[in-house]
């Protein structure tokens, strides 16, 4: 069978273009930033060991218009093609399926994505969509549905796969029951890099202080933690699954010495932790990669990772830790089921710094109940570690209810939500009630990035040059301004459209 | 300033030489059985999830642990003394018995190691339960407060020492005692067991809405 993996380029009206962000939701940028959907891309390998044509088909990072795009697709005539929603790129997609099923009425529509996952029979109602996957483990689930598909004619009644929507008829869909939760990833193969065209994803991204640099096929699949209320990973649908140290080294020996990748970051929810973590760093050593050039990096939580395992990832030539400050006020964290306490968050920053990694914070602000003063005391503690070269990078973005989260469901339930429209929902502008006026949240994302240019903090990075690390001179004179140039284009996207609801 | 409730710890008893339950004080916290929370010693910079121990009446709250090298939490929990402080968060997760009050329920618990602790916390607050409780453990000590479990529901698979309910691991186990597919199967722990466990009682027809599942990190 033809599978084409499809991302579409999405274009909204001020022409920005829909970029996968920070957990994996869409935001709108015109600088772009290329993200490598990491499960799609296994699923692709996948589908292609299995003995599928498959077509990688990343309308955004291959730099095609929409209508070039769209061409490419009906030329080569798939016979399913795979769609990953999330909330505000939904009408666009409904729309989009509509039109692919008049274009090619045989092509199988097949709907992943946490959006859809939790609201499979919505697409069903609002689309022509074939089949909506409840599960997030969409490699495991494509590598059986579409042999299936292919050996019986009769799929749509007779398929019993777990964790699937199925349209029977025009009348009726069925489901297949709830889906597997926790697979074993080793058993899912490292991302073909050349099928996904691995360069074009290995220069624009915040990321990367070396270029190219690369994702590394997660480690852990959605989150260990899992219980952040704003976050995709968090469910009752969902918990985590783990790939074993022993093959994700593999895969970064071959990333190093086939590829020349000089960063590999691992966006696993949470990467590992404790014996795993320091069993990882201690191959890295083992196997001579960290005298290769190459930075590794990737998401930690605060509350996570002990002295003794920071300290031999930063022997391994572990550089970026990207960890969530979401608000600096207790009563925010315990809302958000953040599991962390204050102190925390500088206890793990100090320990992180003491060894010469850098920390990148990202923020968040505008939660339904967030208070003039519990916004004040984000900002300054943002500040205040930025100040001090607790943390050498920082992004903020909008809470913005999403997927169907536990926040989204609270919105929803308390009625604080300002609009119904998914296309709304773009992380672009608060769409919550919040006490007080919303242009005091913006400007509390303007203050934040602000740090960047404020002579305190920049003191601070000169400062780190007596480190004598490589990786402090390349910060200040190799990143910094990248960085300069990213901070404007979040703070224009973050705010331009602000006006209070 | 700090409104939270300042838990206590009211004892540490030691089962083996890793393995040991603290208890706190409760207050007002309230979890449902089966859920889990984020604990560590007050004012340390990492914390670990751990599942109730204690039912959800008792006065106080009781995790099971254990303390392997490297394991900064739990090993600092394991030297606490009467008195000390503990930070707790939560409660989290959806690890529980939705209708315990119907009799009728046939229910299956799958645990490795300290994977029982919300199993202990389901039996020993809905004592009517209908349950078997399958265990796996690598040494009969690790049969934790085995008065606990009413007599004939708890397997012992004991995989290095023979004198258990069964010599083995969980999975040979199952696929020797095949399970009644109408059976609620709840599995916890390892990431690797509850996978396989998962696909063992899907073969064995067990509907992938009866199978809950929890994984220990």
């Amino acid at each position: 069978m033809k599978i084409a993996i499809s991302y579409p380029p999405i274009v909204n009206e001020r022409g920005q273009v829909a970029m996968v962000s920070q957990n994996r939701n869409v935001q709108y940028f015109k600088t772009p930033t290329y993200l490598l959907p990491v499960v799609h891309a296994q699923a692709a390998t996948w589908l292609r060991d299995i003995g599928c044509d498959v077509r990688w088909d990343d309308g955004n990072a291959q730099l095609k218009t929409f209508d070039e795009w769209y061409a490419g697709l009906l030329a080569w005539k798939p016979d399913a093609v795979v769609f990953e929603s999330t909330t505000p790129v939904m009408k666009f997609y409904w729309k989009l399926v509509d039109r692919l099923k008049s274009d090619l009425p045989q092509a199988i529509m097949v709907m992943t994505g946490y959006h859809s996952m939790r609201k499979p029979q919505e697409t069903m109602d609002s689309s022509q969509t074939d089949i909506v996957l409840l599960s997030n483990h969409v490699d495991f689930v494509l590598t059986k549905l579409i042999p299936f598909i292919a050996e019986n004619d009769d799929w749509r009644r007779s398929c019993m796969i777990d964790g699937l929507l199925l349209r029977v008829d025009e009348k009726s869909v069925r489901s297949t029951g709830t889906f597997k939760r926790v697979e074993d990833l080793d058993l899912a193969p490292d991302i073909d890099r050349d099928l996904v065209e691995w360069k074009r994803y290995a220069f624009e991204n915040g990321n990367f202080l070396r270029t190219p640099g690369t994702y590394a096929t997660s480690v852990i699949r959605d989150c260990t933690f899992g219980k952040c209320t704003f976050c995709r990973y968090n469910g009752p649908d969902l918990t985590f699954s783990i790939r074993s140290v022993e093959k994700s080294l593999n895969e970064y020996q071959r990333l190093i010495e086939d590829y020349g990748v000089k960063e590999i970051f691992d966006d696993s929810g949470v990467w590992y932790r404790g014996e795993q973590a320091r069993a990882f760093a201690r191959g890295i050593i083992d196997r001579g990669l960290h005298k290769r050039g190459c930075y590794f990096g990737f998401n930690t939580r605060f509350g996570y990772l002990d002295d003794e395992t920071i300290a031999l990832l930063a022997k391994a030539n572990f550089r970026f830790v990207l960890v969530g400050l979401e608000a600096a006020d207790e009563e925010t964290l315990m809302r958000l089921n953040k599991g962390y306490l204050p102190h925390q968050a500088y206890q793990n920053l100090e320990r992180f710094t003491k060894y010469g990694l850098h920390p990148h914070l990202t923020i968040m602000v505008g939660y339904y109940w967030q208070s003039a003063e519990q916004l004040a005391q984000t900002v300054s503690t943002v500040r205040d570690m930025m100040f001090k070269g607790l943390a050498r990078t920082l992004q903020v973005t909008i809470c913005t209810p999403l997927d169907f989260t536990p926040y989204h469901n609270e919105c929803i339930e308390k009625n604080v939500l300002l609009t119904n429209d998914y296309n709304d929902f773009d992380m672009s502008r608060l769409i919550v009630k919040t006490p007080i006026p919303h242009d005091a949240y913006y400007q509390a994302i303007r203050d934040m990035y602000g740090i960047a240019l404020n002579p305190r903090f920049l003191a601070r990075q000169l400062r780190f040059l007596a480190s004598g690390r490589i990786r402090d001179t390349e910060f200040l004179f190799r990143y910094g301004w990248r960085a300069l140039r990213r901070v404007r284009n979040h703070v224009y996207n973050l705010t331009s459209r602000g006006t209070q609801g | 300033m700090d409104q939270r409730p300042r838990h206590l710890v009211q004892s540490v008893r030691y089962l083996t030489d890793e393995s040991f339950v603290i208890r706190v004080e409760r207050h007002s916290f309230f979890a449902a059985a089966g859920q889990h929370v984020t604990l560590g010693p007050r004012q340390f910079a990492i914390n670990r999830e751990f599942s109730i121990y204690s039912a959800p009446d008792k006065p106080y709250i009781e995790f099971l642990i254990k303390a392997r090298a490297g394991s900064e939490t739990a090993l600092a929990l394991r030297q606490a003394r009467p008195g000390d402080e503990v930070d707790l968060a939560g409660p989290y997760g959806e690890f529980v018995i939705a209708a315990p009050e119907e009799r009728s329920r046939r229910y299956l618990f799958v645990a490795t190691g300290v994977g029982i602790a919300p199993f202990h916390c389901f039996v020993t607050h809905y004592p009517k339960l209908d349950y078997t409780l399958v265990h796996g453990i690598p040494r009969l000590e690790d049969r934790y407060d085995l008065d606990d479990y009413e007599s004939g529901r708890y397997v012992a698979c004991v995989s290095r020492e023979t004198g258990g309910d069964y010599h083995g691991r969980v999975t040979d186990y199952l696929r020797e005692h095949p399970v009644d597919p109408q059976r609620l199967c709840y599995v916890c722990g390892r990431s690797s067991m509850v996978s396989s466990v998962y696909d063992l009682l899907r073969a064995q027809g067990v509907p992938s809405d009866n199978l809950l599942t929890e994984t220990f990190f």
